[in-house]
Formats: C-alpha cells, sequence, structure tokens
C-alpha cells in the first residue's frame, strides 16, 4: 500500500508541470498587459513603458518562463506584479481565510448531508423524504450569491443576530498572527474577539455548506436505496440482524464511497475558494485574491496560485483515494 | 454510527437555540463612538507615497498619513492652502518655487520635519516613480538655504506645479523611517498627517490611529478604518445596519448609484454628501480620420446635436451627475461660461437637416460605438444609440475589457468611442494637454486631434503661462476653438457622491484629487 501512495505521489509531478506550462502560456495569451491595467486610462505610452521596463515584462516568454522554474525549484513563486510582495506571502495571508470556511462548511455539510440522506433512503417516499428531497433540490439549485443575500437580509438586517459580512467586528482590533481568525481572536485575549469571528464565520459557512449538504443528501439517498437492494443486505437480514445494524453496519459504509469522493472534490474546489460568497461576505479568501489577479493581469499571482489550487487539489484526490481504503476492505485487497 | 445521529440532534437543538438566544453583534467599550469606519470596494494597491500612481484608496490613506506642502482649500477648491508650507512666492518667469516652511511639526516617529526631508522625499519619489516623469520630473534643483526653507528651480515654466505638489506623491515621508524601512516602508509609512499608521490586513482593512501631536490639532476620531467590502449590495447592507460610517465615493466607479440613492433617501439614518467632480465622460470622435463621415465636421455636430443631454442626465444617472459642455467642468476655475452657448444643443430636428447638408444617409451610416464594459457605461451607451436611432444612424455597441480598449483606442482603429478623463490635480491643464495635444494622439486615450500647430502651440503657452490672469484668458480662447471644432459630444459629469451615517459630522467630499480628509471628520 505504501509503494501504492509514493507511485501515486511521483505521478503529480508531470501533472504539476504541465499545469504549470498551460498557465504560463495561457495567462500571457489572454490580451492585455499589466502595465496598462495598473495604470488605468489616463496613462500615457510613456509612462507604461516605464512601468513594463520596471516589472520585467519586456523580457521574451521563454526566458520568464526559464527564470520562474529556476525560481520554482528554490521555493520562490515570484512578486506580485501589483503589490511588489512575493507571491507566496500573499497566498498564504489569505489561505487560512478560505480554510477557515471551507472545513466547517465540508463538517457542517457532512453532519446535516449523510443522516439526512440515510433518513430518506430508508424511509423512501414517505412524506419525510419528499420534505427532504424538495429542500435538497433548492439547496443544490440555488445560487450562491441568491441564498447569500437572503440570509444576509434575515439574519443580518431583519432579525440583527448575525453581522452582515467581514470576518471580525470592525471595533475588535485582533493581531495577525496564525491568520485563522478564530485563533488569533483567542490568542489575543480582547474580550468578545472568538465570539465575534464565530458569529461571522455563520453566515458564509452556512452558504457554503448549503449546496454540499443537498448534494451529499441526494447521493447518499440514492446510493443507499441501491445499496439495500443488494444481495448481500438481503442475507444480512436473513440472518436476522435487525434492520439497525443492518442499514448502519453493512449498507452505509458501502454507500459512502461515492459520497467521500463527492465531499473530497467540493473540499478541494472550496480550497480554490469560492469566489461569489467571498465577495458578498467581504471574506478576504483566496478566490477573490485569484479574481483580483487576473483582472490586473497579475502573471506571478496568477501562476503561483493555480499551482498552490493544483496541488491541493491533487493531495486532496490522494487522500480521498485513502479513504476509500480505509473504508472498503475489497479496495485494499486490490491495493496490494 | 450512532454518534452521528446524536451529533445531528445536537445540531439542531444548537440551531434552534441559537434562533431564540438575543445574540447581538458585538460591540467593545465606547470605542464605536470614536472609531469611524469606512467601507472602500478594494484593497488599497499601496501606501507607499514613492511609487504612487493615483490609485484612488490608499492615496486617500496616504493624504491622511501624511502631509503636503500645500492643499487646495475646501470646499470650493479655487484657493491653494499652506499645509507643510506656511506660505511661498513664484519667479516672475514661473519657474522657480520658494516655500518658507513650518518649525513646528514632527513625524510620528519623533524626526522633526524640515527642508532635508521635502528634499529629500521629492527626489525620492522622482527617482522611484515613472508615472510622474511629466510633472515631477521637470524639477531641476531643490535648494535648502536653511531648514524652513525650500527652493524648487524647474527646467520650465509649469504653473501647475502647485497642484502637483498637493497630490499624494509628493507627500513628505519621513527621512529616518525610510532609511530604518528601506523597501519595506509601504508597510510601515511614517508622516506627519492626522493619523497614524497602525495596521495592514491585505483584502481587510487598513487601521490608522489618531495622531495627538498633529500641528494642525488632533483629530477628533481616536481610529479610522478602512475596511474592504467589494459587493455594493453587501457595503449597502451594513451601511444601513450601522456596520461601517461611510461609503465612498460610489459616483466615480463603474455603477450608477442611484439604485443606493433611493434606498437612502428616506432613511434618516442615512445622509447623502456629494459635490461636483471634474470627471467628464463624452462621446468622442476620431478626429485624425481623414474619410468617412465623420472627418465632416456638420457630421459630428449633427451626431452631437441628437443627443439628449438632459434625459440621460434624468432618465440614466437620475441627479447623480451634471451637464458638460466642453473640455473643462463648469466648476473649474478656467472654465468659460462663453462655452455654454457654443456647445451643440439637443435638436434632432437640425440633426437630420445638418446630415442632409453634408449629403450623408443616415440609413447607410452603420457606426461601431466603443465603449468601456461595466453597467454604467452600457446604460450610457444604449442611450446614446437610441438618441441615434431617432435620427436614423445605426449604432453597433462593442463594449471592450479596457487592456484591449486601450490598445486599439491608441492604434486610431475606430470611428467613435466613450471615453472619459478624472483629472488628479486642480488644473486645466489635466484635461486640455493630454486630451487636444496632437502630438500625444498616438500615445494615449485622446480625442486624436489632427495635426494643428496653432492648437498646439497655444496649449503648450498656457500650459507655461505664470500670470493667472493671463491664463485664464488663454484657456478661453482654447475652449472656444475646441467646442467650435466639434471634437466629441461632452455628456456628463458624474458627482462624487459619498454615503455617510447620520451621526458623521464635519466630512468634506473633495474633487480634485478626488480623496477626502478627516482631520476635522467627527461621530456624534
Amino acid at each position: 500500500m505504501l509503494a501504492f501512495f509514493v507511485r501515486r505521489f511521483l505521478s503529480l509531478l508531470p501533472t504539476l508541470a504541465l499545469v504549470l506550462v498551460i498557465v504560463f502560456s495561457l495567462v500571457r495569451l489572454i490580451p492585455g498587459d499589466p502595465a496598462v491595467t495598473l495604470l488605468g486610462p489616463g496613462a500615457t505610452d510613456n509612462q507604461i513603458a516605464a512601468l513594463r521596463l520596471q516589472l520585467n515584462l519586456d523580457a521574451p516568454a521563454v526566458m520568464q518562463f526559464w527564470h520562474y522554474v529556476i525560481g520554482l525549484v528554490h521555493g520562490d513563486l515570484g512578486v506580485s506584479l501589483k503589490s511588489g510582495q512575493p507571491v507566496l506571502n500573499e497566498i498564504m495571508l489569505r489561505l487560512p481565510a478560505t480554510l477557515e470556511i471551507a472545513v466547517a462548511a465540508v463538517l457542517a455539510a457532512i453532519v446535516i448531508g449523510t443522516p439526512i440522506g440515510v433518513l430518506s433512503a430508508t424511509r423512501p417516499n414517505s412524506g419525510f423524504d419528499h420534505s427532504i428531497r424538495i429542500l435538497s433540490l433548492t439547496g443544490v439549485s440555488m445560487p450562491a450569491f441568491l441564498l447569500a443575500l437572503v440570509l444576509q437580509l434575515i439574519f443580518a438586517t431583519w432579525l440583527g443576530w448575525l453581522p452582515v459580512s467581514g470576518r471580525m467586528s470592525s471595533y475588535v482590533f485582533v493581531d495577525h498572527v496564525t491568520g485563522f481568525a478564530v485563533i488569533d481572536a483567542w490568542l489575543s485575549g480582547e474580550p468578545g474577539a472568538v465570539r465575534s469571528a464565530l458569529l461571522h464565520m455563520v453566515l458564509p459557512v452556512t452558504v457554503l455548506a448549503a449546496f454540499l449538504a443537498a448534494t451529499l443528501g441526494r447521493f447518499v439517498r440514492a446510493t443507499m436505496l441501491e445499496t439495500l437492494a443488494e444481495d448481500y443486505v438481503r442475507t444480512a437480514r436473513a440472518k436476522g440482524l435487525t434492520r439497525r445494524e443492518v442499514v448502519y453496519r453493512h449498507a452505509l459504509r458501502t454507500s459512502l464511497l461515492p459520497a467521500i469522493t463527492v465531499v473530497g472534490l467540493k473540499f478541494a474546489e472550496m480550497l480554490g475558494g469560492a469566489i461569489l460568497t467571498e465577495t458578498i461576505f467581504s471574506w478576504p479568501g483566496i478566490g477573490r485574491f485569484m479574481f483580483e489577479a487576473i483582472r490586473n493581469r497579475d502573471y506571478p499571482v496568477i501562476q503561483g496560485a493555480t499551482l498552490v489550487f493544483a496541488l491541493l487539489f491533487m493531495l486532496t484526490s490522494l487522500m480521498v483515494d485513502l479513504m476509500y481504503a480505509l473504508l472498503d476492505p475489497r479496495v485494499r485487497r486490490k491495493m496490494n | 454510527m450512532k454518534l452521528t445521529r446524536r451529533l445531528f440532534g445536537a445540531l439542531c437543538a444548537a440551531a434552534l437555540s441559537l434562533g431564540v438566544s438575543p445574540i447581538g453583534v458585538p460591540m467593545a467599550f465606547g470605542q464605536e463612538a470614536s472609531t469611524l469606519v469606512i467601507a472602500v470596494p478594494a484593497d488599497a494597491a499601496g501606501l507607499e507615497p514613492g511609487i504612487n500612481k493615483a490609485e484612488p484608496i490608499g492615496s486617500e490613506v496616504i493624504l491622511n498619513v501624511f502631509d503636503t506642502l500645500v492643499a487646495w482649500e475646501s470646499p470650493d477648491f479655487k484657493r491653494l492652502e499652506g499645509r507643510l508650507a506656511k506660505d511661498w512666492s513664484i519667479s516672475d518667469d514661473g519657474r522657480t518655487f520658494s516655500f518658507a516652511l513650518r518649525d513646528d511639526v514632527t513625524f510620528h516617529d519623533g524626526t522633526p520635519f524640515n527642508s532635508d526631508a521635502v528634499k529629500f522625499s521629492i527626489n525620492r519619489t522622482v527617482a522611484m516613480n515613472p508615472y510622474v516623469e511629466a510633472t515631477l520630473g521637470l524639477v531641476k534643483d531643490i535648494e535648502t538655504p536653511s531648514p524652513t526653507q525650500v527652493i524648487f528651480t524647474l527646467s520650465r515654466p509649469y504653473p501647475a506645479f502647485l497642484s502637483i505638489l498637493a497630490q499624494p506623491q509628493s507627500a513628505i515621508v519621513s527621512p529616518t523611517a525610510v532609511e530604518k524601512y528601506g523597501d519595506d516602508f509601504a508597510n510601515h509609512p511614517v508622516g506627519t498627517g492626522p493619523f497614524k499608521f497602525r495596521a495592514y490586513q491585505p483584502d481587510t482593512r487598513i487601521v490608522l490611529d489618531a495622531n495627538s501631536e498633529y500641528f494642525r490639532g488632533a483629530p477628533q476620531l481616536h481610529r479610522l478604518i478602512y475596511t474592504v467590502i467589494p459587493e455594493a449590495s453587501t457595503r449597502r447592507l451594513e451601511l444601513e445596519n450601522g456596520g461601517v460610517d461611510i461609503i465612498q465615493q460610489a459616483g466615480q466607479l463603474s455603477a450608477v448609484p442611484s439604485e443606493e440613492m433611493a434606498a437612502f433617501v428616506d432613511n434618516a439614518d442615512i445622509q447623502i454628501l456629494e459635490s461636483p467632480s471634474q470627471i467628464i465622460r463624452q462621446l468622442e470622435f476620431n478626429n485624425s480620420l481623414r474619410d468617412g463621415p465623420f472627418a465632416d465636421p456638420r457630421v459630428r455636430r449633427a451626431i452631437a446635436m441628437a443627443i439628449d443631454y438632459d434625459g440621460l442626465l434624468d432618465g440614466v444617472f437620475e441627479g447623480t451627475a451634471e451637464r458638460v459642455y466642453g473640455p473643462l467642468t463648469s466648476n473649474s476655475w478656467a472654465f468659460d461660461p462663453a462655452v455654454q452657448d457654443l456647445a451643440p444643443k439637443y435638436d434632432p430636428a437640425a440633426a437630420r437637416a445638418l446630415l442632409q447638408e453634408a449629403s450623408v444617409d443616415p440609413a447607410a451610416l452603420t457606426v461601431k460605438l466603443y465603449s468601456f464594459q461595466g453597467a454604467l457605461w452600457g446604460a450610457v451607451a444604449t442611450f446614446v444609440q437610441a438618441n441615434l436611432a431617432d435620427i436614423g444612424v445605426h449604432v453597433d455597441i462593442a463594449q471592450t475589457e479596457f487592456p484591449s480598449y486601450r490598445a486599439l483606442h491608441v492604434a486610431g482603429e475606430w470611428e467613435m468611442a466613450l471615453d472619459g478623463r478624472q483629472p488628479w490635480y486642480n488644473d486645466p491643464d489635466a484635461h486640455i494637454t493630454i486630451g487636444y495635444l496632437s502630438s500625444l494622439k498616438d500615445s494615449a486615450m485622446t480625442f486624436r486631434m489632427p495635426k494643428n500647430d496653432g492648437l498646439d502651440a497655444k496649449i503648450l503657452a498656457a500650459q507655461g503661462e505664470a500670470d493667472m490672469e493671463t491664463r485664464k484668458a488663454m484657456y478661453s480662447e482654447i475652449q472656444q476653438e475646441i467646442v467650435a471644432q466639434v471634437p466629441a459630444a461632452y455628456l456628463f459629469s458624474p458627482k462624487l457622491i459619498v454615503f455617510a451615517r447620520a451621526n458623521i459630522d464635519g466630512l468634506v467630499v473633495n474633487s480634485a484629487p478626488p480623496l477626502n480628509e478627516y482631520w476635522g471628520v467627527s461621530k456624534n
């Protein structure tokens, strides 16, 4: 099994290299010059030429690529054209914000989506099943921005229970230590800071979790129904096991496999940042950062962030494989 | 799996209890009363005066952390007042600017302010910033005969130089702090201004604390926070909820703020502050084209007469923009009121007659109207399209992403385009020189004026004239000559609009540069 994972890990390298080449050429193929974008409509050609020189944009693309790869080998992702700060620092400053809500959303979705799926599958076509199916269909098809707005209107404006946006009340000042608002708030010891950080998380996490919980619920329900019709389930029933034991010990395990794939992929996607959710809740995550970088043609940031996303995505799918092996003895046997 | 079910139950219960217990957003201890929260749509591009490129958010922070030698006097911006300079004089040839400096000012780090700091700061910006080549780049020499005296000598006369010294690029930085932080000065800006830099969290907020030693008196606020809220609807909810105190300058951004206006106008908790700007938006012609219908001034005039200017202001802008008649806005000190009568007026019948006189068949005329992207430009383009359809001209709208738009504009591959200019220094030079000097037509987004030595000479002479009355007369002549050629249909000038909570006092909306100062602002 170890050999399997080493092999899988090594196979990531050519994929990453391919991603690098594609991104490097694609960003340069988009029409538009970073110097033009940075200076805006009022600039003259002289000003633009001077900035291009300063940003070293005039070197041939091949040379730029070569320097970039050399830098990568030394762990250097380059410098943002807009801010002049190292790209890796810029990414690391924003990744915790994204991680914070992505992890919370996945946990919430698993905790809500799985039982819902199981309960619906064990009572197919009951009133409960129908109402859950309508709810989850709504969850899947409701655009994130709409749900976000509705939640803001109800819980922030109308009821006044939760903050509209941001990660922390403006009136609480917390120093940046880890980048995770809750942890930094706790470390700061400021009264009310942890509470403020948690309350600010509720709405964005709900929006992210709603879609995932609904997807997961539908998935678990479908596979569970299928599994419950399998021969081995009938055998287990015939052996005299209780319905509960059959459902939770035998059927659920196998039904969870496809669900894990879905959760894993969705989680990886969330690490790439949820642009709409981050924008509406003014959540300073990686998604918005990438969006702005593309608008500004900030080549090093686009390249660096894409590489980091690709790596995170691959690691997540590796984790999913690992979970498969843990849950299903048949998969484990095949790997060895 | 029993655990899962139990957890699920607990979660439901938690959700329910969350629902019934009254949770307020935490408020920390009386600080709200003296902390001002300003919502801005994007992160500041940087807080370093040396490399500032007139990006609005960072520039405003700079002007609140640093001081300049002079600044335009609010609220009407017709006169300069001294800040770090007590007094100044300009030599008769318009090339030497002498300043008497204050002697009672210290930087936030305790360094005393003096003429060496002025020389250091301006030289530093010139060395670091290609953006100021055409302006501060004119400085040939800076002399510091005493700690309170500084004398600038320019390579040629440039009366707008005082205006340039009021810009964020000309802010005076602490030389000791620059030495201490080096390249990291952008993250530790140290000036003499009413607020001291406290913290910058990328994409989140910038925190400034009051400078109680400020030479004009301590600010009334104790803290100023710029919080980044990219989404317009979120900014609105935050202001309505009191999560932020001010939403800034919605007017000059890419959306029409009329929706916000409608939402806020009846809200007693919110005040709407507005001020005319010097921004001009126009439908311009490629004036360098030798053939094609628009080479004929009569056709250009007909197009300009087909546009219902007041309808545009009412219908699209709902009072958030003002009329423009020519190359300068009505609030510029050099504006010539005669231009108002010379400018083409809305008259579709006369427009059709003019086309006929020029023997142009409007039905045979199909024009592509290039424009920036965004809802505001889209609305304007559609309005113009409908107006021109009334005189029989068919218009196709091509909203183009900015970098591509600039490229095709500068290359001159267009006939008609929506464009505009937002001048940062309060001088007619900012509109006239770059917009209408024919020699610049291939190097920037201009009106692409055809080669005209007479007009070019007048523009350059006015740019360098030291006597203000003479200068104003020169600009009158230039405005009239330009308007007579109908290089564009001047569409509108958006107002600068700030939405603030009703308890905010003392905020003045600045126009050129469009950056506000918070020294005199208080929260009740």
